[in-house]
């Protein structure tokens, strides 16, 4: 009853206030008439009557306006009226408000769009049902520096039969395959996967179903399922898709089922599902790891409880399996870790360093607003003088600042949201690959909260931070100033100061970070790769088994293909090989090296790196040789050769000469031929830029389907030519398609495109960061700016009475530089102080250069300064050319 | 008349929802009838009167209606809603309990 009649009193007060003000006058007229017919009782005249009745009534307004703050909803009606008054003011200075609104919206909105990829990537859970119970299983080999290794197939199978925590287990590969439909072949990333995969994700195909556990064995009928991207783009979206055959890798399948929209593995964006088709009864190849596992915990099964049965597996294993390769405590261990950290775990660290980047970017962002705000609470100080002496409260007063906020902050934010999502668009469109989960990234209603806690904090800073100064004694204060700026603002002096001193400092250290990741950045792409990466030009192919099942029809195709490439105008030479520099991914294949000594304290008899090269591949390549030959065209005929690189020859052979040695891939009988190390090549960065090359071990296409019967079935063409790649586009396609017309090209780019790509995440981050500590310097040089002017305008008097008595202009030109650069050498150094603090946090994203890099550190601290400098010269020539009669007079 | 005691906080609303239990007075009836019950300790002038009468008007404990006068003017009434009774005597018991208490307190020895 009592709260109905509140609210409806309240909407009553507040929509209808016209009829409730007249109400009102209506009730304190009639109280007046009454205490006027109560006087002429008493025997007054009717005008004595009257004036003696308003006189006990007082100021009408006043009790109004008393009456007015009982109401309810008059806080409502309060706020409305403030924020009125806010948009009123904020309109009659609209350079102001511009300015303030601007720098508030690209604060918010850098806030928010990197809140938005944040959310998604690191926060929200993967997009599967109980996405927290899913874990990944890898392997480790601590001996071989190995992390996150693949687990192999008996392993596997082990571990799902034994292991209790797990509701299921799956285990994918991961893989690209052919495409065959329609006229033009494609390339597609593709998963082999366990059929118990979909359980285990806990997803359904949106159409039919997925494959049995009968359809995943050896030999069995070939199936796949599509994902909802590749049967909407090259299957026109065909409802009746499941049960018709689609041609993948030369090879017939029947489509079973189509996956549901934007169902993703690890960030592999599969467009085809495979059967992984692995034996359950083979528990041979035990050293063969090539596996990554999803499980899903059972409702009742913790992580810590999996990772310490894991534990205990480990343990028996060596016992059930006695003498064969297992996994064990010291050298081979397995770990598991929850499928979202594995997701997105390395690129999480960046993402927070972003997002501390741009909240540095909205601080400075606020302080300089709150810095235009208190100018204009000075300007105003009057105001609140005059309002505080008619009855305002200081509630009333601070109320209202927080409106004039409130509205810049409003507006600001709503901006903002635009920019954000603006700004996502533009963010991923440019670096599709560099961030995890990348589809999923939107502005949701999350990042919507976000922005209006931002926004409301920093109404609430903006609002009270002019209010600091604004102490009891202000009245009095402002009153006896009248007008005149005088002494009394040392302590609004102060609080702007600091707030500059601040930005500076903020400035700092996002400059310091953007300058160390400027120069890892230059730092990973000057490094030397090992080879000429200018004027090559590179592809891929992929020789389906059931199509190309020879080795020797394999060999002869890409040496076929070679030459054609070779007689291209303008193309000097043309080679193949298997793994692509410089991110391939390890191979670790265990492999026999004669005559070198193994045991616990030597190096293990494992090379990183296998590479399949054709005779022209070391001088297409321009790889230095350092000691003997690289491979030629009388190998393809010649006694089974090898090259290796400068690394492999350095762990195994040391000082020692390794031509004329032996060595082999490991296998299962003793009879393999061996092949004889001809050359030592300088090392090639394999497994990325910023990483030590590792072992390499080369072979030759040419031969070794004679020597050993093996050719493998992807290749990558590498052509050095001085013609625009654009221009060899076509001549490649047509040499291409001359020998197979089902062959997709795969990523036809200049090998320096392959560069950038490897570093992309790195110039992702460093190009971000850049253009945060450009919009912070720039903010930060405006802060500096405003209250060097202000303080130079405040001192006008002064000055003028210097110059008076005699100060020379170069006096005044140092007066207000040492003001200047007193508070930009203390946020310098502040900055510094705090650069170094995050250095722990920056380090493992540098390459190539300290944390505490001193050069980055003055050359930061030199280039603020010169701003600073630039942003206190101006005022300090106004300050030169105050006249001091007219300085004097003025005020 | 007396000087203009300072009516302690919550007292004023009581007095008002007091003087209403009668029947239903206009603003400077309200004043009078005030002045009566307090035999003129207490003068409510329209400053703090108007406020409270729509602080409790709003709080749900009167109600209001524009009626005619004893001078044949019109003027608005105000009269104690059901909540507004109910209140008066939850008021009124806390008083006595305060004024009891605090006479004890003076009159300790």
């Amino acid at each position: 009853m009592s709260l109905f009649s509140h609210v409806r009193t309240s909407v009553r007060n507040v929509a209808d206030r016209s009829d409730v003000e007249r109400e009102l006058d209506a009730e304190l007229r009639s109280y007046v008439d009454e205490l006027t017919a109560e006087y002429i009782k008493a025997g007054a005249t009717p005008d004595e009557a009257r004036r003696a009745a308003l006189i006990k009534v007082g100021g009408m307004e006043h009790v109004k306006d008393q009456v007015r703050d009982e109401r309810p909803g008059m806080m409502f009606e309060n706020a409305g009226r403030d924020l009125r008054h806010g948009v009123r003011l904020l309109r009659r200075s609209p350079g102001f408000a511009a300015i303030a609104i601007v720098t508030i919206a690209l604060g918010i909105g850098a806030t928010s769009a990197i809140f938005s990829v944040i959310n998604t990537v690191a926060l929200k859970p993967l997009p599967y049902p109980a996405a927290d119970r899913l874990v990944f299983i890898t392997s480790q080999f601590t001996k071989l520096g190995f992390d996150k290794f693949w687990i192999s197939p008996p392993e596997y199978l082990e571990l799902r039969e034994r292991a209790t925590s797990y509701s299921d287990i799956a285990a994918y590969v991961q893989s690209a395959v052919n495409v065959s439909e329609g006229t033009r072949p494609e390339r597609a990333n593709a998963v082999y996967v366990t059929a118990n995969m979909f359980d285990v994700l806990g997803v359904r195909p949106r159409l039919g179903r997925p494959f049995t556990a009968e359809q995943d064995l050896p030999n069995s009928e070939p199936v796949v399922v599509l994902s909802d991207a590749i049967w909407r783009r090259t299957f026109g979206a065909d409802q009746s898709i499941v049960g018709k055959q689609v041609e993948i890798q030369g090879r017939k399948r029947t489509v079973v089922g189509v996956a549901p929209p934007g169902l993703d593995l690890h960030d592999l964006h599969p467009q085809v599902w495979l059967p992984l088709g692995l034996d359950p009864t083979n528990h041979q190849n035990r050293g063969s790891h090539f596996l990554y596992l999803v499980a899903r915990l059972k409702p009742d099964a913790s992580a810590g409880k999996a990772e310490s049965e894991l534990r205990t597996l480990i343990h028996q294993w060596g016992m059930l399996n006695p003498g064969t390769h297992v996994p064990n405590d010291s050298t081979h261990r397995l770990q598991l870790a929850p499928l979202q950290t594995e997701v997105v775990g390395n690129v999480t660290r960046a993402l927070w360093i972003l997002q501390g980047a741009v909240i540095l970017v909205l601080l400075i962002a606020c302080a300089n607003v709150a810095n235009l705000l208190l100018v204009r609470a000075e300007g105003r100080h009057k105001e609140f003088a005059i309002r505080a002496a008619l009855g305002a409260g200081r509630g009333r007063i601070l109320r209202q600042f927080t409106a004039e906020g409130m509205v810049l902050t409003t507006v600001g934010a709503i901006l903002g949201l635009a920019i954000a999502q603006w700004g996502l668009k533009l963010l991923l469109a440019a670096n599709p690959e560099s961030i995890p989960r990348s589809a999923e990234i939107a502005v949701d209603p999350h990042v919507v909260l976000f922005t209006l806690v931002v926004a409301v904090v920093t109404a609430a800073i903006f609002g009270l931070a002019p209010l600091l100064h604004l102490g009891e004694g202000v009245v009095a204060a402002a009153i006896k100033e009248g007008g005149t700026r005088s002494t009394h603002s040392a302590a609004r002096h102060r609080v702007r100061r600091s707030l500059v001193g601040g930005e500076i400092a903020l400035a700092v250290m996002l400059v310091v970070g953007a300058g160390l990741l400027i120069r890892s950045f230059r730092n990973l792409t000057t490094v030397d790769a090992g080879f000429d990466g200018n004027n090559l030009v590179t592809f891929g192919v992929y020789l389906p088994q059931p199509v190309y099942p020879e080795a020797q029809r394999r060999a002869r195709f890409v040496a076929d293909l070679a030459a054609k490439l070779q007689s291209i105008p303008g193309v000097q030479t043309a080679a193949v090989m298997t793994g692509l520099p410089p991110n391939r991914q390890v191979n670790a294949n265990d492999t026999d090296l004669e005559n070198v000594a193994s045991g616990q304290d030597l190096p293990a008899h494992n090379i990183d790196y296998y590479q399949s090269a054709s005779a022209r591949y070391f001088e297409t390549m321009k790889i230095p040789m350092l000691k003997g030959r690289g491979f030629t065209a009388s190998d393809a005929g010649g006694p089974g050769v090898a090259v290796i690189n400068e690394a492999m020859a350095k762990r195994f052979y040391g000082e020692g000469n390794p031509i004329g040695r032996r060595v082999r891939p490991m296998g299962p009988s003793d009879t393999l031929p061996w092949f004889t190390i001809v050359g030592v090549a300088k090392d090639v960065k394999q497994g990325g830029l910023d990483q030590k090359p590792g072992t390499e071990l080369y072979f030759n296409i040419e031969q070794g389907p004679r020597i050993n019967g093996y050719a493998p079935n992807a290749f990558n063409f590498v052509l050095r030519t001085t013609r625009p790649i654009e221009a060899i586009t076509p001549a490649i396609s047509n040499a291409v398609h001359s020998m197979d017309t089902g062959l997709p090209i795969i990523q036809l780019r200049t090998m320096n495109a392959v560069f950038g790509d490897s570093v992309s995440r790195q110039r992702f981050l460093s190009q971000l960061l850049s253009i945060f500590a450009g919009v912070a310097l720039l903010l930060a040089a405006i802060g500096t700016y405003g209250v060097l002017s202000y303080l130079v305008t405040e001192r006008r008097r002064e000055i003028g009475i210097r110059v008076a008595l005699g100060a020379s202009s170069g006096g005044i030109v140092r007066l207000v530089l040492r003001q200047g650069l007193g508070l930009t050498l203390g946020g310098i150094l502040l900055g510094v102080l705090g650069a170094l603090g995050l250095a722990r946090v920056t380090r493992s994203l540098l390459f190539g250069v300290s944390p505490n890099d001193p050069a980055t550190y003055l050359f930061v601290a030199g280039v603020i300064l010169g701003i600073a400098l630039l942003a206190c010269l101006i005022p300090a020539q106004r300050a030169m050319r105050v006249d001091p009669l007219v300085a004097i007079r003025d005020e | 008349m007396t000087s203009p005691t300072n009516l302690l906080q919550g007292t004023l609303d009581l007095l008002i929802l007091k003087s209403l239990a009668l029947g239903e007075l206009h603003g400077l009836g309200v004043s009078r009838r005030v002045e009566q019950l307090t035999r003129g300790t207490f003068e409510v002038g329209p400053g703090s009167l108007f406020p409270a009468l729509h602080r409790l008007e709003g709080s749900g404990w009167l109600t209001s209606r524009w009626g005619v006068s004893e001078n044949n003017r019109k003027a608005k009434f105000y009269r104690l809603s059901a909540a507004g009774r109910r209140q008066l005597d939850v008021e009124t018991g806390q008083w006595k309990r305060i004024a009891v208490a605090i006479s004890y307190a003076l009159e300790a020895t």
